[in-house]
């Protein structure tokens, strides 16, 4: 029973992590002290490799410190080593989820600082397989929350979607979870024939299962909501401020996506919605995933009926040499808003690479929400962040 | 030859033999329930579960034991050694014990005690200590927080499980489960689970908490504190824990179908099957287990301070609620009991 000050400025940003965890002269009034736990990184619920050092009162968290570096690949540093084009097979491997947009936001910034037009068809395609692979991101992160608040049955119906549309994706790209497929001037190849027919039938199959697998079965149930109604609540003001993008950023009702906001290859052409909730919580943060799955099946719809015909890479010669400048690629991964700057000094290898993933700057919330939160609910405030081990490291 | 019957029929011997047969049962309960409950997941799951040791993968059970047994017991450097290892005994024993009680069928009871119900409360509550015992004695955070939490949940969810039971006792005016059983007889609408519905439901949620079983399992609570009290074991030891929840699992539905949906009793008297009645009891276990199993794999779990609220705030009031009742009903038409 600690009080409530304390409760309230103990929390990580005003103490950093350090040797020693708890303060052995603080003890509450009853002489009692609070518990040091070290959460992971060796722990299933941790999403990877997350350490988390929480000190406990009883059940309630005091204090809750993420240590993050256990998955650091240096993808920035191998990034400065290799030419441009084959950078991209190291962003597959940030954020492993969702690799399409990964490789997409690289190949934006490059053909930025190039200056090339990419054929229509190839941009069609783009947006054609970064929003499966968000359809690919989204269905499992519903389940992992599920598996966080107990439920562990949701998260096999999830894998079943997955692995279908890693079967299409195998059948466009030839790999199952590296893709490797967006290319700086289009992507690897034409979509097989039969494929997009495929795509449809999937689909509709996925629209006629969605619901009863993912919505009717959780939303109205009760240990559901008690467990995620007004926890890990956030104003806008406060997700706006730590800087969060994406479904932590929409769940607590700031319209932004960049998608939208600052449109990029095809979605200059696609009509769809921007997924927000008033809540800001857990179920809120469901709630719009779901909705957004809608939106990428509405979208993915709508570039299978109008496909440009034509090329799918330009031809940008064998060795690609950029001028002296910078170009900045933004793309809206299924985790938040993925940027990256890539700088060149004219030579073929890129003199500076940094990717801003959405997971790193998201990992803020759990310093500044969990403190007060019991023990459990840090499970399912990991599901509304959703972060991805090789996101936040790199 | 008479001599040989005369020795079997002494009191010593056949209470050993029935013990004997009792931990035969019990011991491999476990075995067909890890079974049961992989299949059932399975099935939930869209996956096909075990299938590759012997028929259907129906000897897996065999093999896991062989590998449970060759493993080596660790234990950790700093656990507390005698209280570590004595746990799963202590879990292991009430949950065996209880079984002596139940009345099978009408001539196979191990020992048909006048006050049963008491010795079931009674012994039941001792697996707490068990929980606490492995918690405390594995030192670590994970496993502490476990055996809080179980010690908190068990202690809590004895109130309504106890409450629950007094409509049946007071409807039966006997503490021995046969005689529970036998005021059952003559078709299912002389169950008591009819008269007595929210004493059911409670009992059956109670029990459901009592076991650690989802949407209660919080002692274990794998996506947080990892298996909580039973994280630190392995081997042998943790197949003990393992077989002492399938066994109390087995023993909830037990005492269930004994206090609520007629023991050994026949759905329709034309059913009655004499001697084999214990075929009805087993069906009903069996049913009711399965219903643990199924709401395991489709339920999240719930938080420990709406665990708690469930338990005191709605459940004991509805345990009271129908207690008056029942007493209120048994005055008024008294000519009926």
């Amino acid at each position: 029973m600690l009080s409530e000050e304390r409760r309230t400025e103990g929390t990580a940003l005003t103490r950093p992590a350090t040797g020693r965890l708890v303060d052995p002269d603080v003890r509450d009034e009853f002489g009692l002290e609070t518990i040091d736990m070290n959460m992971g990184p060796q722990h299933p619920a941790m999403h990877g490799l997350l350490r988390l050092i929480l000190e406990l009162d009883g059940e309630t968290v005091v204090r809750c410190d993420p240590v993050m570096g256990y998955l650091h690949r240096s993808k920035e540093k191998i990034s400065e080593n290799r030419m441009y084009p084959a950078v991209i097979p190291i962003t597959d491997r940030i954020d492993y989820m969702n690799n399409i947009a990964m490789e997409y936001g690289y190949c934006l910034a490059v053909e930025k600082l190039l200056d090339v037009e990419i054929p229509p068809r190839a941009d069609a395609i783009r947006a054609l397989m970064n929003e499966f692979g968000r359809i690919m991101s989204h269905i499992p992160s519903i389940g992992f929350l599920m598996l966080e608040l107990g439920a562990f049955t949701p998260i096999l119906y999830a894998f079943r979607e997955r692995e279908r549309i890693q079967s299409l994706f195998e059948a466009v790209t030839g790999a199952r979870m590296m893709f490797h497929y967006i290319r700086i001037g289009g992507v690897k190849a034409d979509l097989p024939e039969g494929i997009p027919e495929k795509m449809w039938s999937y689909l509709e199959g996925l629209e006629q299962r969605f619901e009863p697998d993912f919505v009717d079965l959780i939303e109205g149930n009760e240990i559901f909501i008690s467990r995620t109604r007004g926890v890990g609540k956030m104003t806008p003001e406060k997700a706006v401020e730590m800087g969060l993008t994406g479904v932590p950023l929409r769940c607590t009702g700031v319209e932004f996506d960049v998608r939208k906001h600052y449109p990029y290859g095809w979605y200059k052409n696609l009509d769809f919605d921007v997924i927000t909730d008033e809540a800001g919580d857990v179920e809120a943060s469901y709630r719009c995933r779901i909705g957004e799955v809608r939106q990428s099946i509405r979208m993915i719809k709508q570039i299978l009926e109008n496909l440009p015909e034509g090329e799918v890479l330009a031809d940008l010669g064998r060795r690609l040499r950029p001028n002296e400048g910078d170009g900045i690629g933004r793309v809206e991964s299924a985790r938040g808003e993925y940027a990256v700057h890539v700088v060149s000094d004219g030579s073929d290898t890129p003199y500076r690479v940094h990717y801003r993933t959405p997971c790193t700057v998201n990992m803020q919330l759990l310093q500044e929400i969990v403190p007060g939160h019991y023990l459990p609910d840090i499970m399912p405030i990991m599901g509304l962040i959703d972060p991805v081990s090789g996101a936040w490291d790199k | 030859m008479q001599t040989a019957l005369n020795v079997l029929e002494a009191e010593p011997v056949r209470l050993l033999i029935s013990f004997g047969a009792i931990l035969f049962l019990v011991l491999n309960l476990a075995g067909i329930l890890t079974m049961a409950e992989r299949k059932t997941a399975a099935y939930i799951q869209l996956r096909f579960g075990p299938n590759r040791v012997g028929p259907r993968g129906l000897l897996q059970p065999a093999a896991d034991v062989v590998k449970l047994f060759t493993k080596e017991n660790v234990s950790p450097g700093r656990s507390d050694l005698w209280v570590f290892l004595a746990a799963p005994i202590a879990m292991f024993i009430p949950a065996a014990l209880v079984w002596l009680v139940i009345p099978f069928s009408p001539n196979a009871v191990v020992a048909d005690l006048n006050v049963a119900i008491l010795f079931f409360v009674g012994i039941t509550s001792i697996s707490a200590l068990g929980v606490v015992m492995a918690g405390y004695g594995s030192r670590s955070t994970f496993s502490l927080l476990g055996a809080l939490r179980g010690a908190a949940q068990m202690i809590s969810y004895e109130v309504p499980l106890i409450l629950s039971l007094l409509g049946v006792v007071m409807l039966t005016g006997s503490l021995s489960l046969v005689d529970v059983v036998r005021a059952q007889g003559g078709g299912f609408w002389h169950w008591y689970f009819l008269p007595q519905l929210p004493m059911f439901i409670t009992f059956y949620i109670a029990g459901l908490a009592e076991v650690k079983r989802v949407p209660f399992d919080l002692p274990e609570g794998e996506s947080e504190i990892v298996g909580g009290y039973m994280v630190e074991y392995s081997g042998m030891t943790w197949a003990l824990i393992q077989a002492s929840e399938f066994a109390s699992m087995g023993l909830m539905s037990a005492i269930n179908v004994t206090l609520f949906l007629g023991g050994w009793q026949p759905p329709f008297e034309f059913l009655d099957l004499g001697t084999f009645n214990w075929f009805w009891f087993g069906l009903k276990t069996a049913l009711l287990m399965f219903t643990f199993q199924w709401i395991r794999w489709s339920l999240p779990r719930l938080r420990m301070d709406q665990l708690m609220d469930l338990g005191w705030k709605v459940l004991v009031p509805i345990t009271l609620i129908w207690l008056f009742v029942t007493a209120g009903a048994m005055l008024i038409f008294q000519e009926v009991f």
